[in-house]
């Protein structure tokens, strides 16, 4: 990869992945740290991209995401990365911002389904999109997002029944 | 992307904004891809306090000894040249063999 390639690559995509790990982990300074190691990697094995596998996007979101993985796994050892029975209550509105319990509903997902519905509902990526970057079969993104909708349908009840949301 | 049945849920999920990639990377993606003896002119590091704190005690551990150790020496007694005595002969004899 040429110096010019990846000035390019940068420039488009690294408010994506920026976006992407911050709503991740919800930490500024960490998505910072993925996103600069993810160039990192591009930078040193440029090799391991491979345009007839998908798109550059696809690519790097699945670079930031396996590091955002493994730091969750890190930071939390014993957290299940997916769990099929996890429920989400709903959260206390009292008081906060409405993009602020967004978030906190989000932030409450297991990770993968977290992942999912980031790609899909803030980067409008497409199922085949996420299922690429993600490295696993369409049947399962589209039961991560079911999964993920309905427990942000009931995480965020409180708000979807006022006339705000409508 | 994929329709959801909710746009109710969509609208809500959309209220939650995050700004996009801060300037501080930039610097730090792309300073990353320069020569690499420019790190020494242009570099910086982040240390950890305590490992700063034990690194500069080390430091100054090491230049208290070297501070104290010719004042140690000095003590020593000086050397005496009492029992000195010249060589009588300084004439030296070669022995050739033959090898």
């Amino acid at each position: 990869m040429t110096d010019a390639e990846f000035h390019e690559a940068y420039g488009r995509h690294k408010d994506v992945l920026y976006r992407f790990a911050r709503r991740m982990t919800g930490s500024a300074a960490v998505a910072e740290d993925l996103v600069h190691d993810c160039f990192l990697m591009l930078w040193r094995n440029s090799a391991s991209y491979r345009a007839d596998r998908g798109t550059m996007r696809s690519f790097l979101i699945g670079v930031t995401r396996n590091l955002a993985l493994k730091r969750l796994q890190r930071e939390r050892p014993f957290d299940e990365l997916e769990e099929n029975s996890a429920v989400c209550g709903p959260i206390n509105a009292a008081g906060r911002e409405r993009g602020e319990m967004v978030a906190q509903a989000v932030a409450a997902l297991p990770p993968l389904q977290r992942e999912a519905i980031i790609l899909a509902e803030y980067e409008e990526m497409s199922l085949e999109e996420i299922a690429r970057a993600t490295g696993v079969e369409l049947a399962a993104v589209k039961s991560r997002l079911h999964r993920a909708r309905e427990n942000l349908r009931r995480t965020l009840a409180p708000l979807l029944e006022t006339k705000g949301a409508a | 992307m994929e329709p959801t049945d909710d746009p109710k849920l969509r609208k809500l999920l959309k209220e939650w904004q995050v700004p996009g990639a801060p300037p501080s990377l930039d610097a730090r993606v792309l300073a990353r891809r320069e020569r690499w003896w420019s790190f020494l002119l242009t570099g910086s590091i982040r240390v950890p306090v305590p490992v700063g704190v034990a690194i500069a005690a080390i430091l100054l551990a090491m230049s208290v000894a070297l501070v104290r150790q010719p004042a140690v020496k000095r003590a020593d007694s000086p050397v005496s040249l009492v029992d000195f005595r010249p060589v009588d002969d300084p004439h030296v004899r070669v022995i050739r063999g033959q090898l």
